[in-house]
């Protein structure tokens, strides 16, 4: 087993939610994981920084500034292992709603719109960047798969981050498919991992875990017009909210 | 063994008497939006026993095969076995689930005896009931039919006034003490019979040809790639139809630690041909091959392994016509009556 690494976490474009999710394990179980990682760099809870060697760096957040590309290859210098944490920071998230709009400043910033520091480029992943080694996927990340990947890596076993889609694990707890009831669902084409609790809510798999490494775009907008009777030009655009820059379609 | 007849009436008091001694496992309903599917559960109460049910979301597959099953428990260096037998009445299974408990019977002993499926098999006792009511897509009638249901103990059919259960086994026969039973007269049996003959009709799919000739035709279809190609356009490799399946018997094994690090356990579960990394093997140093890299090829297999492959052993399809797959598969491009009928004569 790996002696207790050095572990970093690091924002650049998000809401930190993925951050919240690290300490939302509930007290006995954080506190057990603490014995076995050392947290030197983490701003939701604590305040020091290093600039020492990092076993593993958890990078939140989406690459959306040049000026931002000298921070990430530094923390890429100082660390082993580079884990893209959460999907601002796997595939730009909901950042990467922007990347087909032009006018997105005016509505967001309004009357501040033309601040220099408000400036920004297309949403992109971090692995844009840099290279990443392994992708926490999720808005919010799940924390136990989170979990698993870091006792995976300490025990010197690769992740298990699934590549089939949501219906695996929803099949497998027996939901009624959303279509069976007349509703839509994203699910055939959405990255597993999750343990599919949407459906098992009643509501749709919005694909907040980005697209599997092959998702069948053609096929879903099919479905989502013939089954769910969506509008042609709705269930084109559907799936982007998670996964603007997977899609075909990507800016 | 002779047949034997409860009234209606004295039917709630068979089962509360039945779920009060053993654990009893039989479909019971599910909603969403006013929709009712069926599943599978532990009964907690006769009332919520639905033998009037069409299907289940997945088969009675999963009481001996759990889609998540852990075989090892280890605690630093101890290591625990899980085998775990654990005796239930299944009740209510439709005669083509226990068709398909035949074949999952056999692929888990075959050369190596599989047990932590088998000891839980050996300890249920498996009631099969008529089908009161037929599925939007089953063929249960069409495929197979040369081959009878083995692997149960009694089985159970509503006929006017009551029903008839005719056990098989001693475990069947050993059901009868739970209710006021009286020996069945042969207008009865004769009810029971024409109750299960009867549905057999209202199969809304069928499947054309025999075992042979469509395993012959499936076969020979192999090398047309165009076909498997087109056939598989809209999948999303989401293995849906795989993970319905009651023939379906592939399984996935991961380790996990639990947060101390130390204490973990050894897991498996289902997993599915058609999803695109089920065939990625390492190739050693890092590298991986996936030896059915297409869509089109892993559509293909699933329907060479359910009409094809497996014949000689299981002696028929292993396919068993529950329409699960069809039904669960929201492109609608996973029935096997539409894909094998329209595969021509080879
Ligand atoms: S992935 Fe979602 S939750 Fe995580 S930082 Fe981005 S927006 Fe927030
Ligand atoms: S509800 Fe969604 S995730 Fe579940 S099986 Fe249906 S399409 Fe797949
Ligand atoms: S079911 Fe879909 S939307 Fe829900 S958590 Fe999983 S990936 Fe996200
Ligand atoms: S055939 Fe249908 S159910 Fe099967 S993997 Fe393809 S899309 Fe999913
Ligand atoms: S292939 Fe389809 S119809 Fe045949 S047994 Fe499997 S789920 Fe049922």
């Amino acid at each position: 087993m790996m002696a207790k690494p050095k572990v970093a976490f690091f924002d650049f474009t998000c809401c930190e939610g993925c951050q919240i999710e690290f300490t939302n394990y509930g007290d006995a179980a954080f506190l057990e994981l603490l014995k076995h990682v050392d947290v030197v760099e983490f701003r939701e809870a604590m305040s020091e920084k290093t600039k020492d060697p990092i076993d593993i760096a958890f990078i939140e957040g989406s690459f959306s500034r040049e000026a931002d590309r000298p921070r990430l290859e530094d923390i890429r210098k100082r660390a082993k292992i580079v884990i893209a944490y959460g999907q601002c920071a796997t595939t730009g998230g909901v950042n990467a709603l922007k990347n087909h709009t032009k006018d997105y400043k005016q509505f967001v910033y309004q009357k501040d719109a033309a601040m220099p520091h408000l400036d920004s480029q297309k949403a992109v992943g971090v692995d844009q960047a840099i290279k990443v080694d392994y992708y926490a996927w999720g808005c919010p990340v799940n924390k136990y798969e989170v979990l698993q990947i870091v006792s995976h890596l300490l025990h010197g076993k690769e992740p298990v981050i699934p590549n089939y889609p949501v219906c695996v694990e929803c099949k497998r707890r027996e939901t009624i498919c959303r279509y069976d009831v007349g509703d839509y669902c994203l699910g055939q084409t959405a990255r597993a991992g999750c343990g599919a609790p949407c459906p098992a809510d009643g509501i749709p798999c919005e694909a907040c875990r980005g697209f599997v490494d092959q998702p069948n775009q053609d096929a879903l907008v099919k479905v989502l017009s013939k089954r769910a009777g969506m509008p042609w030009g709705w269930a084109e655009g559907k799936s982007r909210m998670f996964t603007a820059n997977q899609r075909g379609d990507a800016a | 063994m002779s047949s034997h007849f409860i009234k209606e009436s004295d039917f709630a008091a068979f089962l509360a008497g039945l779920i009060k001694e053993k654990k009893v496992v039989g479909p019971v309903a599910k909603t969403s939006r006013q929709q009712e599917k069926f599943v599978f559960a532990q009964l907690e109460r006769g009332e919520d026993l639905r033998l009037d049910y069409d299907v289940t979301i997945l088969p009675p597959k999963k009481e001996f095969f759990p889609t998540q099953q852990d075989l090892v428990r280890f605690d630093g260096p101890r290591r625990e076995g899980c085998v775990t037998p654990e005796e239930k009445v299944l009740f209510g299974v439709h005669f083509y689930d226990v068709k398909a408990l035949d074949m999952t019977d056999l692929l888990f002993q075959e050369r190596n005896d599989d047990r932590n499926y088998t000891a839980r098999r050996e300890a249920a006792t498996v009631v099969i009931s008529n089908i009161q009511k037929v599925s939007p897509r089953a063929f249960w009638s069409s495929i197979g039919a040369e081959i009878q249901p083995q692997g149960h103990d009694a089985w159970l059919s509503r006929i006017a006034g009551g029903y008839v259960l005719e056990p098989r086994t001693p475990k069947g026969a050993a059901l009868l003490r739970f209710g006021k039973f009286a020996t069945a007269t042969p207008a009865q049996i004769a009810a029971a019979r024409q109750a299960n003959d009867a549905v057999a009709a209202q199969c809304p799919e069928r499947l054309q040809g025999t075992s042979e000739s469509n395993a012959r035709k499936v076969r020979a279809a192999f090398g047309q790639e165009e076909l498997w190609t087109k056939l598989a356009e809209d999948c999303f490799s989401c293995g849906s139809c795989n993970t319905v399946c009651p023939t379906c018997y592939c399984f996935d094994v991961q380790d996990w630690w639990n947060v101390d690090q130390k204490s973990g356990a050894r897991t498996r579960y289902w997993d599915s041909c058609l999803t695109e990394d089920f065939a990625k093997i390492s190739l050693g140093a890092g590298a991986t091959e996936n030896f059915r890299e297409s869509r089109g090829e892993r559509f293909r297999h699933r329907f060479m392994r359910k009409a094809a492959y497996l014949n000689e052993k299981l002696g028929g399809p292993a396919c068993v016509g529950c329409g699960r797959c069809s039904a669960a598969c929201t492109a609608d491009i996973a029935d096997p009556t539409a894909v094998i009928n329209n595969i021509p004569e080879a």
